[in-house]
């Protein structure tokens, strides 16, 4: 396969063109979608990329399509993603599902817009519960949630690696400020920097003869018995668990000694960083603590920093009104930390927001 | 600073200018911090946001700081896009008769897919004995991040009648960067047959960087653009 970066240099890239440019420094083959703000440009990069690159694409009919012919590409071994939004992400719930039973590995790009519905067609965080728990099964999926270009582009690449893997469909959550701000990144060949490219393979039409030569390959999303569905979904269930502590990310900074954690993710994490900062400069005591994979979620390093840290305030800051805070609190229950929201959703989270609802809370 | 205008067939004469380019290439910047600059000179400047793809984003956020540096903005302010939600792709009315206001037109083409075709949205645009139109290159940006690439895109533009070159990193930029960026677009621009009207640099560097070496204009623009938060 052609080099796609030649020699490593920065460059100034939206996060739509940077999730193009990593998909095909990753190795993916084809990408399968269907438009949608404030995704496109990943489409429109990639259309543009791939003919150069011997990768394709295809545009399906609509987002139900793009999400099933993912599916069906990667059984025939082919790496193949797709890229949504909103409702978008809603039709693709169906596919993803499908995913998850059949433990295929899907990777599909998230650019978060205003919800519900169409909502509005740049930013919102109110796709995290459709992203971690969409879909009629139990949220067997891996989710990435990127702060900046230079993580767009760094967990793209390893998206692909940890969906073929893990075979767990996988899934990297950007929103449209992510998508369509402007800032430098580093691009580079993966492999040149030691990242191993996952082999892929077929799930399908394998040699030798079943039964003799080698198992049969069940892949399957539909049982005849209840109790047949029951050993499955235990089984994906301890699988799930298993891996969680190899595949869980997170990000902390100045937690000893904090007296209230700021709990926030993705680019709203930048607010947060930022507010940290101005807090201590103030004297006031304040953590950061970010998530990096809202599932699984880094629920035990969590614990340990409130632990350590002593702090009796938590603040959770989002772009939607209770998505994040949900997650947080069910991995954390039976602590008696006192929880505070700042729920802003379909906009933007400024480092001032967080300051000033830090400082109400704790005066 | 403001400059003494002075009565030459020059400034006498009407500014029509188009910014294309690559998408995120820095035509917004450009086209803001030109405006500002031939206002400063005392004229009559109206600043068009002409993207028709996303035509609530760019200069909007913008509008009242520009309109308080005494530009005429034509850009959707929040008030006006109720109810008009998705459009796929929208002109506004007022950009469309851009050219029948008083004064200079500074037309910022956004989207940079086509180039300087969405002009012909624009009344009397092509017929304007006035309009050129001015390709803003940015090396950092990977489509155009070589010699063949970057002569490859503009022959891709269309109508192209001089480029600005503009090379950056956001806040990580060096002299070193832009200077060897710059080089290769001025390089391109040559043989290309087309004149670089000038390379625009952040003003940081003021005083403290002297690019005259690369044989063409410097000016050094302020960055609006970081501050258009939707």
């Amino acid at each position: 396969m052609q080099k796609v970066v030649e020699n490593t240099k920065k460059a100034f890239l939206t996060g739509n063109e940077a999730a193009a440019w990593a998909a095909l420094a990753a190795g993916a083959e084809i990408m399968f979608g269907y438009p949608i703000t404030p995704q496109n440009e990943i489409m429109h990069y990639w259309t543009r990329l791939a003919p150069k690159y011997g990768r394709n694409f295809l545009q399906t009919e609509d987002e139900i399509s793009a999400g099933f012919t993912v599916c069906g590409a990667v059984q025939a071994g082919k790496k193949a993603f797709t890229a949504t939004a909103g409702p978008g992400n809603t039709l693709m719930q169906e596919p993803f599902s499908m995913a998850e039973a059949m433990r295929l590995p899907l990777v599909a790009i998230i650019q978060q817009r205003g919800g519900p519905s169409s909502g509005t067609v740049i930013y919102s965080q109110q796709e995290v519960t459709l992203t971690t728990f969409g879909g009629n099964g139990e949220g067997h999926r891996i989710v990435y949630s990127t702060s900046s270009h230079q993580e767009i582009y760094d967990y793209i690449i390893k998206a692909f690696n940890t969906a073929w893997k893990y075979r767990f469909p996988t899934f990297v959550l950007g929103d449209g400020y992510q998508a369509k701000m402007r800032e430098p990144l580093e691009m580079y060949d993966p492999e040149e920097r030691g990242i191993e490219l996952v082999k892929t393979f077929p799930l399908v039409g394998l040699e030798g003869k079943i039964g003799e030569e080698r198992e049969p390959q069940h892949l399957c999303n539909i049982y005849s018995m209840e109790e047949e569905l029951y050993e499955v979904v235990m089984k994906f269930a301890a699988e799930y668990e298993a891996i969680s502590p190899e595949v869980v990310e997170y990000e902390e900074k100045e937690c000893e000694d904090a007296e209230i954690l700021i709990l926030a993710h993705g680019v709203v994490s930048r607010a947060a960083d930022d507010a940290v900062k101005a807090l201590r400069a103030q004297g006031i005591k304040a953590g950061y603590f970010r998530p990096i994979t809202l599932r699984p979620f880094p629920g035990k390093q969590l614990r340990e920093a409130i632990a350590k840290s002593g702090a009796k305030k938590m603040l959770i800051a989002e772009s939607a009104y209770g998505q994040f805070d949900r997650l947080v609190k069910q991995e954390i229950y039976g602590e008696t930390i006192q929880i505070n929201n700042l729920f802003m959703p379909g906009v933007g989270i400024i480092d001032t927001d967080i300051i000033s609802k830090v400082k109400s809370i704790i005066d | 600073m403001l400059e003494v205008l002075k009565f030459t067939a020059e400034d006498r004469a009407r500014i029509v200018e188009a910014f294309i380019g690559e998408y995120a290439s820095g035509k917004s910047e450009i086209a803001i911090n030109r405006a500002v600059e031939i206002k400063r000179k005392g004229r009559t400047v109206t600043i068009v946001d002409l993207d028709t793809v996303e035509p609530f984003y760019t200069l909007r956020p913008l509008k009242n700081r520009l309109q308080e540096l005494g530009l005429n903005v034509i850009s959707y302010s929040k008030s006006d896009t109720f109810g008009l939600g998705e459009t796929g792709a929208m002109l506004n009315p007022q950009a469309k008769w851009a050219l029948m206001n008083e004064g200079d037109i500074i037309l910022d083409v956004g989207y940079g897919v086509y180039g300087a075709q969405t002009l012909n949205l624009v009344e009397g645009a092509y017929e304007s004995p006035y309009l050129r139109i001015i390709a803003v290159v940015n090396y950092t940006r990977p489509m155009t991040n070589s010699l063949s690439r970057i002569k490859e895109y503009i022959k891709e533009l269309g109508r192209v009648d001089a480029i600005v070159a503009n090379t950056h990193l956001g806040d990580d930029t060096t002299p070193d960067l832009i200077r060897k960026g710059n080089k290769v677009i001025i390089k391109a621009a040559i043989e290309l047959g087309l004149p670089v009207d000038y390379m625009a640099v952040d003003k940081k560097f003021f005083e403290i960087e002297d690019f005259s070496d690369l044989g063409v204009k410097v000016k050094f623009i302020e960055r609006y653009m970081p501050a258009a938060m939707w």
